[in-house]
């Protein structure tokens, strides 16, 4: 129902009449606002940091210095993948996930068990192991599901541990604590053009996420999950099906981690439970996508790439201490506490600080919006509003100090 | 709230994104281009040779991790006090790969892709001797490594690789098996428990010497694996204790080979014979198991009594330097920086690419001496001796086997512990 | 299985579940306090055992002394926590946020202990260490029962504390219903300061219980949080007599199928646990009235 506050512009009528025009009873529609001026080719700007990004991570081999910067290279865009594909659940929905890494490990697994023992040549059986991890997540899901928020994330955590005992205590099948060598699928290569290759393929399946997680973003299915993630009792009250939705965001989001970790063993050669079923592992994932900004499409990726280096960075200056636990928690710490949005916004938050400020929500003052209102209203009776049909202004130069009607912005 | 963002945040946002890649892209390649010109690839002859290791220093391993560390160190000091190699100083460089084995990986790659390290000697555990001998691989690199002595280190198809001990796991206690199977029938052990670390190293040692026993004939009761990070033996030591086996046999490192033994104490499990990998070689086994030590086996590559003549050299000034003897883990990692320069002046280069080959293909035709003696390896880096048994008698540690290098006598029976 | 054996083994488990459940009380009442899932209580645990390893070290006198200084230490430490740190968070996503905010705070602890005294593996080494007692034929060594016992105790002056004090009344009616409690005049938020400090302090106790029979390291508390987590939820997130109880019942169930199935399989008790209670009661089965379900 229109009132006086509606800054926005008129929409057409079902006759498709351009004017506004008034339904039976209700209030008058206001006349069609001009929309706040656009800045001039803020799409243009959009696409071109678009392009100058994709032509910087397609540069990256040829950039990279040597072939141990291009190996920590592979391991950031792992961590970036990893990090999207978590904020497929995470960020539509707001489930936090500390245990994804389960994933992760299962594909890397899955991967190497098909390649070593079934003799699948190395993609397929990535994508077969991709299809394999689907599979297991549904159950998976169905049962974690059933829970919310804390319990949520005690049930991950618990998930991630299961399979780590699992993994190594089942040594006759997975090979334990001993590791699982998984053969190169390009034996022939020399190891700075492996690096190279692969790198340019977890580009292609950090790609593959970001428009899967684009798409989702504009569409109903994600709509419905963003409900979820704001009040999800309200959500299945106006009918969303909240269950069936949150589990295929789960499993969408298990399957992509999946396949990165498929990815990572097929690229890496040496799977250790230890460390593909790690909580600190999950424990990036998280702090990646926070950090970047859950709400935003590159908000893991830019989380991954500021993480994911300044990790590799630590570990080979002060591989020596704990430090980088320490940095690690600090991190988390501060952008819990302070930025739990992500850096962009946070960031937008403080440069705003030094330009102007706004100093009211709307862009127009309530006297101009009532004067528009009232024309708007002018030509027949508003019978909606009764006696308040013309009412005295308040404030400006047609002000009556001692009105006491109250007006129409009290309301 | 507004439906979707205004156009001025999706503006800004864009910016902060494309700004905020191509400042880390251009710091990225910065600080990689500046510490590029660092590593400083084999160029004048002045320049000290540079080698490259990453070892445990934190972690699971970190305990033989430093020992191995000292034993590098000291090589590179002595080196160097006796002229350097091939006339040029020898320089380590150490990161620690906390006993991670992908760590592990990415730092043998920066050291040589990045470093361009001349030489890089091997770490600690068989477990991590795996994938960073591929890397060392797959950039044409020599690698002989102090730890890595299970057998599916040398079944992965390494060409360059080389251990530098005497013998592989298995082999580890063939002296200890000959003895027992040598007793009389009625004084022998007649059942065996095993528990090993699932490590492939921990288990080698183990199994070769279960599986020796059990073909002749003695009856295995209990046989255990657990995982590396385990602390709790109650259960493990509750089954061994139950058995009431004569013998047992621990596949260990350090801590874990203190705690099933404390375990078994508080139990008060006394078994006649007990043998363990690894921790009964660490100083501080004694005091970590209450100081009753007597009659616990291990086996050792080496012996600080041995008089090869590099090894008296080495305990001598090793001594002097740290004010007691080196360790087994110290003189495996002296034995490799030995190998190495044995290869090196015999070659007469020291820096990546062709000279690597060359190394290996030296060191596959020839023997080196060393403090643990004579080494050749076959084709696969296995090397070709064997072992030495050691025991605490009278609450030192001797040699008892083989025959000609004992240093005490056997004790059989083991005292309470 | 021979019969000693099994009897062995659940002597073993039901020290083993002693511990358990003085852990897990403190873990829970976190929960029933503030709706907080403090994952940094096992590291804390791993702290104070460090503590104690290190008193022991420098002082040379038994470990157990160290709790002099350790529980009003930690005491202060959960108060100074809960004021600080858990209520700055926003209360629509307190739950998740402390979540990841506890989990910094464990992840720092564990940098800082590494830092300080380095990854390297520590036992106390103790003349009474390898010292047991007969108990119709099953051994209890000498330290378990003494960690036993601190356990018992603390649980038992628990106990006490929250049946027949006003300070436990308080908190009982705090974890009940938050906005009744207030409406009665309980300052709430004092006594959710001083449960999170109760919570820290039996942390503290039982860190130095630990200390005397295990191995600690850095990253040991990763290895604790999931038992405890399963064992809160099994028992009902909020009880501390649940939290007690599902403590033995895994405890010893852990312990007896450690000797068919191995100590890697047997762990997985507390997981297969915790999706049982999920998939057939998600408030926890031995929670009673005060057992939340999220």
């Amino acid at each position: 129902m229109p009132n006086a506050s509606d800054t926005r512009p008129a929409r057409r009528s079902a006759g498709g009449r351009a004017s506004a025009t008034l339904p039976d009873g209700a209030g008058a529609l206001p006349a069609p606002v001009p929309p706040p001026a656009r800045r001039p080719g803020g799409r243009v700007v959009r696409l071109a940091a678009l392009v100058v990004g994709v032509v910087l991570v397609l540069a990256f081999p040829s950039m990279a210095p040597n072939a141990y910067i291009l190996s920590a290279g592979i391991v950031v865009a792992s961590y970036a993948c990893t990090a999207t594909a978590w904020n497929f659940m995470g960020g539509f929905t707001g489930y936090v996930s500390l245990g994804h890494a389960a994933f992760f490990g299962l594909g890397a697994y899955a991967t190497g068990l098909l390649v070593r023992d079934l003799g699948l040549p190395s993609f397929v059986a990535w994508l077969v192991a991709g299809v394999i991890v689907l599979l297991v997540t549904i159950p998976v899901g169905i049962a974690a599901l059933r829970v919310r928020g804390a319990s949520f994330v005690i049930v991950s955590i618990a998930f991630v541990l299961i399979l780590l005992l699992v993994f190594q205590a089942w040594g006759s099948f997975t090979g334990g604590s001993d590791g699982l060598v998984v053969p190169r699928p390009f034996p022939d290569l020399l190891r700075p053009e492996h690096h190279r290759v692969f790198f340019y393929l977890f580009a292609a399946l950090l790609a593959v996420m970001l428009l899967a997680w684009w798409a989702i973003d504009r569409s109903r299915f994600g709509t419905g999950l963003k409900a979820v993630r704001e009040d999800e009792d309200k959500a299945q009250a106006l009918g969303v099906p909240t269950r069936n939705y949150k589990l295929v965001a789960y499993v969408v989001s298990a399957t992509f981690t999946g396949l990165t970790g498929g990815m990572y063993a097929l690229w890496f050669g040496d799977l250790d439970p230890i460390f593909q079923f790690s909580i600190m592992l999950g424990a990036y994932m998280v702090l990646m996508a926070l950090l970047g900004g859950v709400r935003h499409l590159f908000g893991p990726l830019l989380g991954a790439v500021i993480v994911g280096t300044g990790l590799e960075y630590f570990k080979l200056e002060f591989g020596d201490t704990q430090f980088h636990l320490v940095a690690t928690a600090l991190l988390l710490g501060l952008v819990v506490l302070f930025m739990p949005d992500g850096i962009i916004p946070a960031g937008i938050a403080l440069l705003k600080r030094f330009g102007p400020q706004d100093s009211s929500i709307r862009e127009i003052s309530a006297a101009e919006l009532l004067e528009r209102n009232r024309a708007a209203a002018g030509g027949p009776a508003a019978p909606g509003t009764g006696e308040d049909a013309a009412p005295r202004p308040r404030t400006g130069p047609d002000a009556t100090p001692d009105d006491t009607e109250p007006s129409e912005d009290d309301r | 709230m507004s439906p979707r963002m205004s156009p001025r945040t999706r503006t800004q946002r864009a910016l902060a994104v494309a700004a905020g890649v191509s400042a880390t892209a251009l710091v990225l390649s910065a600080c990689s281009g500046g510490s590029d010109g660092e590593g400083g690839g084999g160029g004048g002859s002045d320049d000290p040779i540079v080698v490259g290791i990453s070892l445990p220093l934190t972690g699971d391993f970190s305990e033989p991790g430093k020992g191995v560390q000292r034993g590098y160190e000291a090589w590179a000091q002595f080196v160097n006090e006796d002229g350097g190699l091939l006339g040029r100083q020898v320089e380590l460089k150490i990161l620690d790969d906390q006993s991670n084995a992908d760590r592990v990986v990415q730092d043998y790659e920066a050291l040589i892709a990045q470093d361009e390290v001349d030489l890089v000697f091997g770490p600690f555990s068989t477990r991590l001797v795996v994938p960073s001998a591929r890397v060392a691989e797959e950039y044409g690199m020599l690698f002989v490594e102090p730890a890595g002595a299970a057998a599916e280190v040398f079944e992965q198809g390494f060409e360059n690789l080389f251990y530098a001990a005497p013998a592989v796991a298995d082999d580890h206690y063939n002296y200890l098996a000959e003895h027992i199977l040598a007793m009389p029938e009625g004084e022998r052990p007649q059942t065996v428990a095993v528990a090993a670390m699932d490590d492939p190293f921990a288990q080698g040692t183990a199994y070769g010497l279960r599986d020796k026993l059990a073909d002749a004939g003695l009856e295995v009761v209990v046989d255990e694996v657990y995982p590396p990070n385990t602390t709790d033996f109650s259960s493990i030591a509750a089954k061994i204790s139950d058995s009431g086996a004569d013998m047992v046999i621990g596949g260990t490192q350090y801590q874990d080979a203190v705690n099933l033994i404390v375990a078994l104490q508080q139990l008060n499990y006394q078994p006649a014979l007990a043998a363990f990998s690894t921790a009964p070689t660490n100083p501080e086994f004694a005091t970590a198991i209450g100081s009753k030590t007597e009659g616990i086996l291990s086996p050792t590559g080496y012996t600080e009594t041995a008089s090869w003549p590099s090894n008296v050299d080495f305990v001598e000034r090793y001594t002097a330097l740290h004010g007691n003897p080196p360790g087994e883990d110290e003189a495996n990692a002296f034995t490799t920086g030995q190998v190495v320069a044995a290869a090196v002046e015999a070659v007469g280069c020291a820096e990546q690419g062709e000279c690597q080959q060359q190394l290996v293909d030296w060191l596959r035709n020839n023997e080196v001496d060393t403090v643990v003696g004579p080494l050749t390896w076959d084709e696969t880096g296995k090397p070709q001796g064997a072992h030495l048994i050691q025991q605490y008698v009278d609450g030192e540690i001797q040699i008892v086997l083989p025959q000609d290098a004992q240093e005490a006598d056997f004790v059989f029976p083991k005292p309470a512990w | 299985m021979t019969g000693t054996l099994l009897f062995q083994s659940l002597v073993l488990g039901v020290l083993l579940g002693g511990l358990y459940a003085l852990l897990a009380a403190g873990l829970t009442l976190y929960f029933g306090v503030m709706r907080v899932v403090m994952i940094a209580h096992s590291a804390f645990l791993i702290l104070a055992a460090y503590l104690a390893w290190f008193f022991n070290q420098q002082t040379g006198m038994d470990p157990l002394l160290s709790l002099v200084i350790t529980v009003p230490l930690f005491f202060l430490v959960g108060v100074g926590m809960q004021r600080l740190l858990i209520t700055r968070l926003r209360p629509v996503t307190l739950t998740m946020m402390s979540v990841l905010l506890t989990f910094a705070v464990a992840l720092f602890i564990e940098g800082m202990i590494g830092f300080v005294w380095s990854g390297t593996q520590r036992r106390i080494q103790l003349p009474y260490s390898g010292a047991s007692i007969e108990f119709f034929g099953a051994r209890i060594a000498v330290v378990k029962l003494v960690a036993f016992g601190l356990a018992a105790l603390s649980l038992a002056l628990l106990y006490l504390l929250m049946k027949h004090s006003r300070f436990g009344q308080a908190l009982r009616a705090t974890i009940q219903h938050r906005e009744a409690a207030q409406l009665v005049g309980i300052k709430t938020d004092r006594v959710a300061g001083y449960g999170f400090g109760l919570g820290l302090a039996t942390a503290a106790i039982g860190g130095t219980a630990l200390s005397l029979d295990a191995t600690i390291y850095p990253s040991l508390h990763w290895h604790w949080i999931g038992p405890l987590m399963a064992i809160i939820v099994v028992g009902g997130l909020g009880s501390i007599p649940g939290a007690a109880v599902a403590a033995m019942v895994l405890g010893v169930g852990q312990s007896l199928l450690q000797v068919p199935l191995g100590t890697t399989w047997a762990q997985t008790i507390f997981y297969v646990a915790l999706f049982a209670t999920l998939m057939l009661r998600p408030q926890g089965f031995f929670g009673g009235r005060l057992a939340q379900r999220f």
